[in-house]
């Protein structure tokens, strides 16, 4: 099979997060497959200090959900529903933003260039112009209030249709999420407790935080990921270079911190300290400089995670893997179950 | 840094447009041509692409929103050069001058109207203007006088403004679409391509000359 174009079954969509049947975030699944050797190994996340040795850094995306979807209604009253995905770049943050329109769980392209549509508590949102094609719009928050405080009162997390209700924000928040910012959880980090990192810590593993802001995510078509917010501090740029020097693994959690990373990488796969905006794309050809592995979720085959998984992992692995979650009933998506990418760098 | 750059899908606009998104700015630009305008700002990083006329003012009242606030900057790009091959004004179609004046004289000073009523402390203005507004050739009658209405309305502008710059800049011949349909059949590869006219202009947006009438090659002359 070639791992880019297969159908994902239904069954196989993880409809809502573990703690709905009284599970701990890490009681997922946790497939690790390693470049090294060509092996795929079944376990499970809360074993994921298995895998892992003394001197290895994770490094994690600090960044927090934002309720990013509001409800929007058209002057003829339709309903749709606004999704904030980044300020727009080199605006004010608090009014200017790049938005998406759904009706239902599709998209609604058939709004006009000047249309105001009406926000909860006396909010409107004039959208501006397109951007970056038909999907995306230029748009004017005119609010009430700050943005923050806004939409902590009439915002609700962004939700697809897979995921059969509505949870909590907290529900979308990684355990070490500290800086609001991402319109779509990164959510490769979900399925960490305290618990496990802490075990990871004493094990001798260290923990180091980037920062990289989500956009709405891409999936519906095959488009390039635009440009998002990210911040790799001085401090984790040392660590990697420390860790790469002394032959321990950087492991990225979740293609967020691949993207933050990579972002500041040289060839040679050391790093500096950077922040502001990037338009990095991973490609198998691109391939990745500094990140020896990378834990994550399962995405989807249209998805442009995976052309980054590819790079990762190589077309035959990625393959296998692909195939073996499939046959095993791996679960998709942000409450589904994970894997660990090992000897990525290595590879070349 | 947030501005408007009109006429923004080919020649001198889009090289324009380039350079700018290069030194940080955020642009709203637009072009009549819906799909040509998509395909010239993909990739360019800050830049939102608006489809439309600028003979339009429903199409002018959405460039200036979709810029925000303050603007710091107006390029009045866009251009008609009118019918072709060009004709002489003893038959030039009245009709067809009108709708020149409308978008090489009238948008302008339109789109300068909603910029001075947001900005008027900061922005600078920058009418792209041509030698055919002082020189007498024949067969520009339409084009010339236009842009030379629109070089007087750039140096009162400055005049009754006096926190704005306002500058009328002639980018000199260029290997332009407009060039070619002045010239029609002619070989015009020996003109500069217009990426040797944006040095000047960006001397004008950056730099903090009086108000006044320029020439783009005269203000910075490419290293030989």
């Amino acid at each position: 099979m070639s791992a880019p174009a297969f159908d994902l079954p239904a069954r196989l969509e993880a409809r809502e997060p573990g703690e709905a049947r009284g599970l701990a975030r890490d009681d997922v699944r946790l497939l690790v497959a390693n470049r090294l050797d060509g092996k795929v190994v079944h376990s499970r996340f809360r074993d994921l200090p298995q895998f892992l040795a003394p001197g290895d850094l994770l490094v994690v995306n600090t960044s927090a959900t934002l309720p990013a979807a509001l409800p929007a209604t058209r002057a003829d009253g339709t309903a749709l529903e606004l999704r904030l995905s980044t300020p727009a770049p080199g605006r004010d943050p608090e009014r200017f933003w790049i938005v998406e329109l759904r009706s239902g769980d599709a998209l609604f392209a058939a709004v006009e260039v000047a249309e105001r549509l009406a926000l909860p508590g006396n909010a409107t949102v004039r959208i501006l112009a397109p951007y970056a094609g038909v999907r995306l719009w230029l748009a004017r928050l005119d609010l009430p209030q700050p943005l923050g405080a806004y939409l902590s009162e009439h915002g609700h997390p962004i939700r697809y249709r897979y995921v059969a209700r509505s949870w909590p924000l907290s529900v979308y928040q990684n355990v070490y999420a500290v800086e609001p910012g991402s319109a779509e959880m990164a959510s490769a980090g979900r399925p960490f407790t305290t618990e496990l990192i802490t075990r990871l810590v004493a094990g001798g593993v260290l923990v180091t935080p980037v920062t990289l802001h989500t956009g709405v995510s891409s999936q519906e078509r095959h488009e390039r990921p635009y440009p998002e917010r990210y911040r790799v501090p001085e401090q984790t740029a040392r660590l990697v270079n420390a860790v790469r020097a002394w032959g321990g693994r950087v492991i990225a959690t979740g293609t967020t911190v691949v993207r933050a990373l990579e972002t500041v990488a040289r060839p040679d796969g050391s790093v500096t300290a950077g922040a502001g905006w990037t338009n990095l794309v991973v490609t198998p050809e691109r391939g990745l400089w500094t990140i020896n592995g990378l834990l994550t979720g399962l995405h989807e085959s249209e998805s442009s995670h995976l052309d980054l998984l590819r790079a990762a992992t190589g077309e035959e692995l990625l393959a296998r893997s692909y195939g073996e979650a499939i046959d095993r009933g791996y679960r998709w998506h942000e409450f589904g179950d994970s894997q660990l990418i090992l000897g990525v760098k290595e590879q070349g | 840094m947030q501005g408007i750059v009109t006429g923004a899908s080919r020649g001198l606009g889009l090289a324009l447009t380039r350079a700018l998104v290069e030194r940080g700015w955020q642009l709203v630009v637009d072009a009549r041509d819906g799909a040509a305008l998509e395909r010239a700002v993909a990739g360019l990083e800050g830049v939102v692409g608006l489809a439309g006329d600028v003979a339009d003012p429903e199409h002018r009242r959405r460039l200036v929103e979709a810029a925000g606030e303050p603007i710091d900057l107006l390029v009045n790009n866009a251009s008609l050069l009118g019918p072709t091959p060009l004709p002489a004004l003893a038959a030039y179609p009245l009709e067809e001058l009108r709708r020149v004046y409308e978008v090489n004289v009238f948008a302008p000073l339109a789109l300068a109207q909603l910029v001075l009523s947001r900005s008027a402390e900061t922005a600078r203005i920058v009418n792209v203007s041509s030698d055919a507004a002082v020189e007498a050739y024949e067969g520009w009658g339409g084009y010339g006088s236009s842009k030379a209405a629109l070089a007087q309305i750039t140096a009162i502008l400055g005049a009754e403004n006096p926190g704005l710059r306002a500058y009328a800049v002639d980018p000199g011949d260029m290997r332009t679409q407009m060039q070619q349909d002045a010239f029609p059949g002619e070989d015009i590869s020996d003109r500069p391509p217009p990426e040797e006219s944006v040095p000047g202009l960006l001397a004008l947006v950056e730099g903090n000359l009086p108000s006044g009438a320029y020439r783009a090659r005269e203000l910075v002359r490419a290293p030989a």
